[in-house]
């Protein structure tokens, strides 16, 4: 029996009062396929790598508490010896290879765990034909989709052979499909071979018939609990209503004014087909909304329109071919508000970066008290000296969208800009947002999960699918 | 030849050629090695690539010596021939060896510590990702209102703080895929320095001493 039990757990961080994790006690059963849930930002990830051995060798601060496997303590298992125990898959598909190929880096793990050369090959080749991606074997891994990569990486966890698998949102940027062969993938490890699969994920999607176990982190209190059939039924019921909008939007007649004109245009990096249109417009003063599963390329198409991609056809701005505008003005034109905030942080405080948009904005829309009021709003006043990076999620969010705001610049594209918001932040948000439409005439090209609560801000809806973007009306 | 060892070879006659002055060492130098790029079919485009960019600096060199150095052309030439020299001599090893075998034989053979092949394995396959980052930054800063250049410090900031980010997170990946630092691994592929490259070695670097003994012009 291998139970993972994790007691009088909790974890904080030295200059800081909140606990992460407060006087957790949960037991992970052997076997069985265990979701862990709470908001983005509450403290699972940290949970996560202390499982898998990872911290506090690598946060180098320690925790009080213990977790032990069966009735080992974690610290106990000598080092060359964790990774028989628990293996872990990591959220960015792109952080967790050391090796150019697919078969050097799972040659790579076999060597760590000192297997005999001879046996390596079978071993490979099962792992491989396992996870169904035996035709990757040679390929290089820097040119896999996301999607790809998360099979290599589940791959190499099945050729580790460990009794625990442990994932941190392993799913939050890969396409459906291989999101669902994965989860079956799981839960046949589970079955069959008698894993014990530990996940954490805020989106909840597939999983309702597929967990042993719903154990929900609040962020609140920072405590852990095992939820009964009802209680996660209620979490389910919730997030599949944050997924849908009661709000019928209309299709654009030809009336308005187009402002980003996109034809014959094509987007296929690495060669695999993700975008092809033949015309398409963006029209201005509109919140356009863009939906779609994920990792099919919404982002890319982003990417496409801030010149950070190449792409086929053209892109015509305001009436002019984008590659024609000179990098600096398009910049200030056509903006995008990154998914990950750090990426538009420029200085180290929070006032360092607020002047920064004061001295380099477009227009003058906002006034000194606008901006104030706004922090105050966001409850982000006061907070001059911070440094940027040391924020949460959410603060880092907050700041980064009223910093965008200020540049004011006339397209706005947004990638995921409520993801790690609580929702009365959010409405403050779309409030911020359809002023900036308002009264600045701003355009507003926004990729998002979160649906509820955007009602009074689309105006378009355009669904991105089967290598098409269209607009609809109805949007789910 | 074992990676390693090739590596060595191209390293120590470059050093011996900074502080020789032979015309036609140089001049034997680059023909030979050249000779040795054609025969290990190399892309067209890398061809030119090292016959041209040291172009510049192997020109502004004999220039600059030439017209205003008090050694006449005869050193001029040396220093033109010796740019081409480490160009060419450096290519032999760039162009037809494989990092993932230099590191494998850094580790087994060189017995260098496995953090280290493998921690510079790891950042060589990071390098177009840090390309693409570097296009972030910029991109993203010129939406902020900033130009930044390559001498920008906020650049070189941000990349830093990204480099940081990274390299932890592929420590952690490599730790959970097994990696033990100092501890005893198994290898697939094993690579052995052999008695032929002893003696490609050896005789290699033999002949370059006597032709440096013997030709001086």
């Amino acid at each position: 029996m291998t139970d993972v039990s994790i007691n009088h757990f909790t974890f904080h961080y030295p200059e800081s009062d909140v606990k992460v994790l407060n006087d957790i006690n949960i037991t992970f059963k052997d076997h069985h396929f265990s979701l862990l849930s709470g908001p983005s930002g509450s403290g699972k990830s940290t949970l996560l790598y202390f499982i898998a051995g990872l911290y506090p060798h690598f946060s180098g601060i320690d925790a009080v508490g213990d977790i032990k496997f069966g009735d080992t303590n974690i610290k106990d298992i000598p080092k060359e010896k964790v990774s028989q125990s628990v293996a872990m898959m990591f959220q960015n598909p792109n952080q967790q290879f050391a090796m150019d190929t697919v078969i050097h880096e799972m040659t790579f793990v076999l060597e760590n765990l000192r297997i005999v050369p001879d046996k390596m090959d079978d071993i490979i080749t099962h792992a491989l034909e396992f996870c169904g991606i035996k035709q990757l074997r040679s390929r290089v891994i820097n040119t896999l989709s996301g999607g790809e990569k998360q099979r290599v990486a589940l791959a190499c966890i099945v050729a580790m052979d460990p009794q625990v698998i442990v994932l941190d949102e392993p799913f939050a940027s890969i396409d459906p499909g291989s999101r669902l062969d994965l989860i079956n993938k799981l839960k046949l490890l589970q079955e069959k071979h008698g894993k014990t699969i530990i996940l954490a994920d805020h989106d909840l999607t597939s999983y309702r018939d597929l967990v042993d176990e719903f154990y929900y982190l609040d962020p609140d209190t920072h405590q852990i609990s095992l939820l009964d059939d009802e209680q996660a039924e209620h979490f389910f019921k919730n997030f599949e209503s944050t997924q849908t909008i009661n709000k019928k939007v209309e299709i654009p007649t030809g009336d308005d004014h187009s402002i980003i004109q996109l034809s014959d245009f094509k987007l296929d990096p690495h060669d695999s087909l993700l975008l092809k249109l033949g015309h398409f417009d963006f029209y201005k003063q509109k919140t356009t909304l863009i939906t779609g599963a994920n990792g099919i390329g919404k982002s890319t198409m982003f990417n496409a329109l801030t010149k950070l991609l190449p792409y086929e056809g053209t892109i015509v701005f305001d009436g002019k071919d984008i590659k024609k505008i000179r990098p600096l003005p398009y910049a200030k034109n056509v903006t995008l508000l990154f998914q990950d905030a750090e990426n538009q942080f420029l200085n180290i405080t929070v006032k360092e970066e607020l002047d920064l948009s004061l001295a380099n904005r477009t227009n003058k829309a906002y006034t000194q008290t606008d901006v104030d009021d706004m922090l105050a709003q966001l409850d982000m006043a006061g907070r001059d000296e911070r440094i940027v990076y040391s924020l949460s999620e959410g603060q880092k969010k907050k700041l980064q969208i009223i910093e965008m705001l200020i540049m004011n610049p006339p397209v706005l594209l947004m990638d995921e800009p409520f993801k790690g918001l609580d929702y009365h932040s959010l409405e403050v948000v779309v409030g911020f947002l359809n002023r900036a439409k308002k009264d600045f005439h701003q355009t507003q090209i926004i990729i998002s999960h979160q649906l509820s609560g955007l009602d009074t801000l689309i105006d378009y809806h355009a669904a991105f699918e089967n290598q098409n973007l269209t607009y609809q009306e109805v949007i789910k | 030849m074992n990676p390693g060892m090739k590596l060595l070879l191209v390293m120590l006659i470059a050093l011996e050629i900074s502080f020789t002055q032979s015309l036609t060492v140089n001049v034997i130098l680059i023909v030979v090695s050249f000779a040795y790029i054609l025969t290990q079919h190399v892309s067209m485009k890398a061809l030119f690539g090292i016959i041209f960019w040291p172009l510049f600096p192997a020109v502004g060199l004999f220039v600059s010596q030439w017209l205003y150095g008090s050694a006449g052309i005869h050193f001029a030439w040396i220093l033109f021939t010796r740019i081409y020299a480490y160009v060419f001599l450096g290519a032999t090893f760039t162009l037809t060896s494989s990092i993932t075998d230099l590191s494998l034989t850094l580790e087994q053979d060189f017995h260098l510590p496995s953090k280290f092949a493998y921690g510079v394995l790891a950042a060589f396959n990071l390098m177009p990702k840090i390309v693409e980052e570097i296009q972030i930054i910029k991109t993203s800063a010129l939406m902020r209102g900033e130009a930044l250049h390559f001498w920008s410090p906020k650049l070189y900031f941000k990349s830093i703080l990204s480099s940081i980010q990274w390299s932890q997170n592929l420590a952690e990946a490599m730790t959970s895929h097994g990696f033990v630092e100092d501890y005893e691994r198994t290898h697939y592929k094993v690579i052995r320095i052999t008695a032929l490259d002893w003696t490609l070695f050896i005789v290699l670097f033999a002949i370059v001493q006597v032709l440096l003994f013997f030709i001086r012009y």
